[in-house]
């Protein structure tokens, strides 16, 4: 009896407290190294071009059927101004492609109007990709790269005219 | 003597340990945002103070080449300031005759630089140079075309406009 209970001792639990002074020290070293390292701003880039050497333009150089327009967007005080350019089409047809886009009450332009009229137009004759920017000359630059954002992409992430030549009003 | 043992049995208090479970829950916490935003492409950029970019939903990246920055208050290429600017007016630049302006000489001894310097046989051709062009969103067009203008006719009519990130 006696026996037993002296086998019956309660071990008694050590109490291990983990040490966490080497992983302070490496987090010590790395947060500074990754605080230097870190980008809390993303640069993206839009490819543009300015209408200068003429001699690039691909239109003279295909020989494929298919429909090419030039999407013609100017963005006035008042609004969105959009007329085409083609050598397949007539003018009947290349008037048919225009529209005007009027801002709002608040002032603001119609970008999603617009992004609607380019899709309508990109369906017709998917293999246009070109849009030709006029902005007259008070126009803000956001409002420029507001413009090429709402023309490269549907809304279904679709490419709508990602070539974008930027140019000002001739004459 | 029962008193000096009592003294001797007289239990130290306890000396505190420091919790740093709380510090090491925030510092692993900023260690994976850390990481998350870690850049591959180390690369400083000095804009100006106050300089807005647009936001833009592009996708593509920028790549290394001669970088112009245009903000509200001065044009700089590549480091260096060409002129100031005063109510949205580039000082020195005619629009009428941009050839004569001192960012035209610039830009064009950078593209003879390029053109006069060899390519490596087994790199790929690169094509048109670009043009990294900075602008602040606030400016109207008006100044920013006497700008792409005066690139265009010095050798670099291909720009890639550097935006943020939406």
């Amino acid at each position: 009896m006696s026996r037993l209970g002296a086998r019956r001792h309660v071990k008694e639990e050590q109490e291990t407290d983990l040490d966490m002074v080497p992983i302070m020290n490496m987090f010590l070293v790395l947060i500074p190294f990754l605080l230097m390292s870190a980008s809390f701003l993303h640069l993206k880039a839009i490819n543009t071009s300015v209408p200068v050497q003429a001699e690039r333009h691909t239109q003279a150089e295909a020989s494929e059927p298919k429909v090419e327009v030039t999407l013609v967007i100017e963005i006035r005080t008042q609004g969105f101004h959009i007329s085409a350019l083609s050598d397949a089409l007539d003018g009947r047809e290349l008037a048919k492609l225009g529209t005007d886009i009027p801002i709002g009450e608040e002032g603001a332009y119609g970008f999603a109007q617009m992004a609607d009229h380019l899709e309508t137009v990109k369906n017709r004759y998917p293999a246009s990709n070109t849009m030709l920017v006029i902005p007259e000359p008070a126009i803000l630059y956001d409002t420029i790269i507001q413009t090429m954002d709402a023309a490269r992409y549907s809304d279904n992430q679709d490419l709508l005219f990602p070539n974008v030549v930027l140019s000002g009003k001739v004459g | 003597m029962a008193l000096g043992q009592l003294r001797r049995q007289k239990k130290r208090p306890p000396v505190p340990k420091l919790q740093i479970t709380a510090m090491m829950d925030m510092f692993t916490i900023i260690m994976i945002f850390l990481l998350v935003s870690f850049s591959s492409k180390p690369e400083r950029m000095t804009l100006e103070d106050g300089m807005e970019l647009p936001q833009s939903n592009a996708k593509m990246d920028y790549s290394k080449d001669v970088r112009l920055i245009l903000s509200t208050t001065t044009l700089t290429l590549e480091g260096e300031v060409l002129s100031e600017l005063q109510d949205a007016r580039i000082a020195g630049m005619d629009p009428d005759d941009l050839r004569s302006s001192e960012l035209y000489r610039k830009l064009l001894a950078y593209r003879e630089e390029a053109d006069a310097t060899p390519q490596d046989p087994g790199a790929p051709e690169e094509g048109q140079p670009h043009l990294l062009f900075f602008c602040d969103k606030r400016l109207p067009f008006e100044t920013i075309n006497s700008v792409i203008k005066t690139a265009g006719m010095a050798g670099y009519p291909n720009l890639q406009f550097a935006v943020l990130e939406k």
